[in-house]
């Protein structure tokens, strides 16, 4: 444990103390700064029709303001944290030859890879938490409204899932890190993933879900419905649509679904108008359940993975 | 040319006038000629209807004329010679009952005469003599006077002075419902007179008169000689009355002069339905696919009992609801009966509240009740997701205790 608690400790001041760190940080800062400013313009704007609004303090995460609303941020950048945080982990310490070294010091091996996982966790969570914090602050001065206590925990429950998502990414990079020696190729094997995730996969999926269902004449709402299904099912291998989801019924209690296209008839629509309203936090989370679980999951199982590998890995010989 | 013009004017002007002259003359010599012919005295005496038929106990009346028509003015004595037994008979004017009358030369004067039978006079012929006589027993007049009376026909009790009709005499609806009869209040009295109206029906119920389309309650009713005014009763009945015919007495009288009528209300009872349940909760949980239970009841809070009573549901498609009962075939009054409904959602519907309506639809009452069903997310894959996770940390550690410490 005291060997954790070293590297830990170690790590977190590399990472502070790091111009890397320190650039990524001015640049989320930067630009959470300027999204919540915008849509804290934009709520005040959208809400003056409004009679009685509810849970207007979410809006300040869900609604776009200039081009992306916070959660579409973290939900495309979020990973590029974690990636930068994690690229070069395992393999610069190899390549300058203090892997080595640390080893001979009394400290186990399980230890440095757990601290530098840990030390990764911690920088995310400081840095989420501090950027949700700044955009309540924003929100409370811009829009006037004082969340309440659900909508506090659905923010802290957002920030959960958020930064687990991050230590995902964080996890891929530190994979990496392992396997492949060479810093530059591990960085651009992460970016690689990354980009295969949130850009190829959504388009991928929509072309094969269109060649599967055939397009024969007229596309009934059936088949509109089953391209969506198939779609939904192969974009769900990505880690990027597992958070958006999870996120998407937390943050915006009006969500009552993760699918995109609803078939509704009439009648279900105007039942379900008649006593229009958010849902309570607990069916929100409830919802989107196996998604956190996916989520949570995978990140311990990439994390396990790395684990194996350089635990069982030659280091000395190097 | 104009002299021989105006001759021929002139003479035609001249004839005209002389015939118009003349024409004068001989009116005015004719009249003094009719006059001399009048004798110096001459009395007549006349009964205006010598024979009539008059129901039982009904009065007779009828006038008597004398004509003077001598040159003096004559005096005369009258009496009723001869009655028949049982009956009341005299000769009066407006106000008296008079043995005399004074009628001045060229006019004539109408007395009248009344008769009026006891109860025990049965039917047939009863005559009546009338004698009149100068003073100087120079003239001596008789008439008679026939009264056939007729058996009574019955139910026609007609009172003598005012009669009331009405078109509606029976009026039919709901216990809760308000009923107007209109009435015919037709005077026959020869002068003015204020009728007291008098309404007697049920206990409870509400009985008021009204004048014809105005909103304000009498108790008399002014009517000119020989006039009719059409009045209102309205009948409220009692909140408790059961169906039935009810019988409203209305009267109207004004001294002497009385009417009664007869009119009937039938009520057909109240059609009213509540719906609810035991708790007075309407709201449910329910998961997609999973069928949910909710019972409730119909109670009957008419005063008829309701028949066939249905239940149509509102609700999004793809959801399923049933009852059971299916339907109630006969809801006595004050009748509770409790029907379960199973509500199964749609196995995609979405988590959130629906609304579903449920419409009971009985024979001749409905009632609507809305449910809220609050479609949860299910919590299975809650437990599963936990067991996922405990795996996933089990395996983890496993992988700690196996690689670590080396």
């Amino acid at each position: 444990m005291r060997g954790i608690k070293t590297i830990f400790k170690k790590e977190l001041a590399d990472h502070f103390s790091s111009y890397r760190f320190l650039i990524l940080f001015a640049l989320i800062a930067m630009v959470s700064l300027i999204t919540s400013y915008m849509v804290g313009l934009d709520i005040k704007e959208n809400l003056e029709e409004v009679a009685k609004p509810r849970l207007v303090f979410l809006m300040v995460f869900t609604s776009r303001g200039a081009f992306l609303s916070l959660v579409e941020f973290v939900a495309f950048f979020g990973p590029l944290i974690g990636l930068i945080l994690g690229f070069d982990t395992i393999n610069r310490e190899r390549n300058e030859g203090t892997l080595s070294k640390l080893l001979s010091q009394p400290i186990y091996r399980d230890s440095v890879i757990n601290g530098k996982f840990l030390a990764g966790a911690a920088t995310i969570t400081i840095m989420m938490v501090s950027i949700v914090l700044v955009i309540t602050g924003l929100g409370l001065n811009l829009v006037g409204v004082v969340p309440g206590l659900e909508e506090i925990w659905r923010i802290v429950i957002y920030l959960i899932i958020s930064i687990v998502y991050i230590s995902f990414w964080l996890g891929v990079a530190i994979l990496f890190s392992i396997l492949l020696r060479s810093i530059a190729t591990s960085a651009l094997a992460g970016f690689a993933v990354w980009i295969f995730f949130s850009f190829l996969l959504p388009y991928g999926a929509d072309t094969v879900a269109r060649a599967v269902t055939s397009d024969v004449g007229q596309r009934g709402p059936e088949t509109i419905i089953r391209q969506t299904r198939i779609q939904k099912a192969i974009t769900l291998i990505s880690p990027m649509e597992l958070y958006t989801d999870a996120t998407a019924t937390v943050i915006d209690p009006l969500r009552k679904t993760t699918r995109s296209i609803i078939l509704m008839g009439p009648m279900e629509r105007i039942s379900q108008a008649r006593f229009a309203g958010p849902l309570p936090l607990g069916q929100s989370i409830l919802v989107v359940f196996p998604y956190i679980i996916s989520l949570i999951a995978i990140t311990a199982i990439c994390f396990a993975i790395s684990y194996t590998v350089f635990m069982r890995q030659e280091i000395r010989s190097l | 040319m104009s002299r021989k013009r105006f001759a021929w004017t002139a003479l035609v002007l001249i004839m005209v006038l002389g015939h118009i002259f003349f024409q004068h003359l001989a009116a005015v010599y004719g009249q003094e000629k009719e006059e001399e012919e009048k004798p110096d005295r001459l009395v007549v005496m006349a009964v205006e209807y010598p024979g009539v038929v008059v129901p039982q106990e009904e009065d007779v009346s009828m006038d008597i004329i004398f004509y003077n028509k001598g040159k003096s003015d004559e005096t005369v004595n009258v009496e009723v010679a001869s009655v028949p037994k049982g009956w009341e008979a005299r000769v009066k004017t407006y106000r008296f009952t008079i043995t005399g009358v004074h009628v001045p030369s060229g006019e004539d004067k109408t007395v009248t005469f009344e008769a009026e039978p006891d109860e025990n006079v049965k039917p047939g012929r009863y005559e009546f003599r009338i004698a009149a006589q100068t003073p100087d027993r120079k003239f001596k007049m008789a008439e008679t006077v026939a009264v056939t009376v007729k058996e009574k026909e019955e139910g026609k009790k007609e009172s003598k002075g005012v009669k009331l009709t009405t078109s509606y005499p029976v009026l039919r609806g709901p216990s809760d419902a308000q009923f107007e009869f209109s009435v015919e209040v037709d005077s026959k009295l020869n002068e003015d007179a204020v009728f007291d109206l008098f309404a007697q029906g049920p206990e409870g119920w509400d009985l008021n008169f009204k004048p014809s389309f105005e909103d304000k309650f009498i108790s008399s009713l002014r009517i000119q000689a020989n006039q009719s005014k059409t009045v209102a009763v309205q009948v409220k009945p009692s909140m408790l009355a059961q169906e039935g015919e009810y019988p409203v007495n209305i009267r109207v009288s004004s001294g002497d002069a009385k009417a009664e009528a007869e009119l009937t209300v039938a009520l057909t009872g109240t059609y009213d339905l509540e719906a609810g349940t035991p708790t007075g909760l309407l709201s449910l949980d329910a998961r997609q696919g999973k069928p949910a239970n909710m019972s409730f009841y119909v109670k009957n809070t008419g005063s008829a009992p309701n028949n066939d009573i249905r239940f149509m549901s509102f609700k999004p498609e793809n959801w399923k609801l049933e009852f059971n009962p299916e339907t109630i075939p006969v809801l006595e009054p004050g009748d509770l009966k409790q029907v379960e409904v199973m509500i199964t959602p749609y196995e995609e519907a979405l988590v959130g509240d629906y609304s579903v309506g449920v419409d009971i639809q009985g024979e001749k009452a409905s009632k609507n009740l809305e449910f809220r069903i609050s479609v949860r997310a299910s919590t299975a894959w809650g437990y599963i997701g936990i067991f996922i996770i405990v795996v996933v940390i089990a395996g983890l550690l496993g992988l700690f205790r196996w690689l670590g410490r080396r």
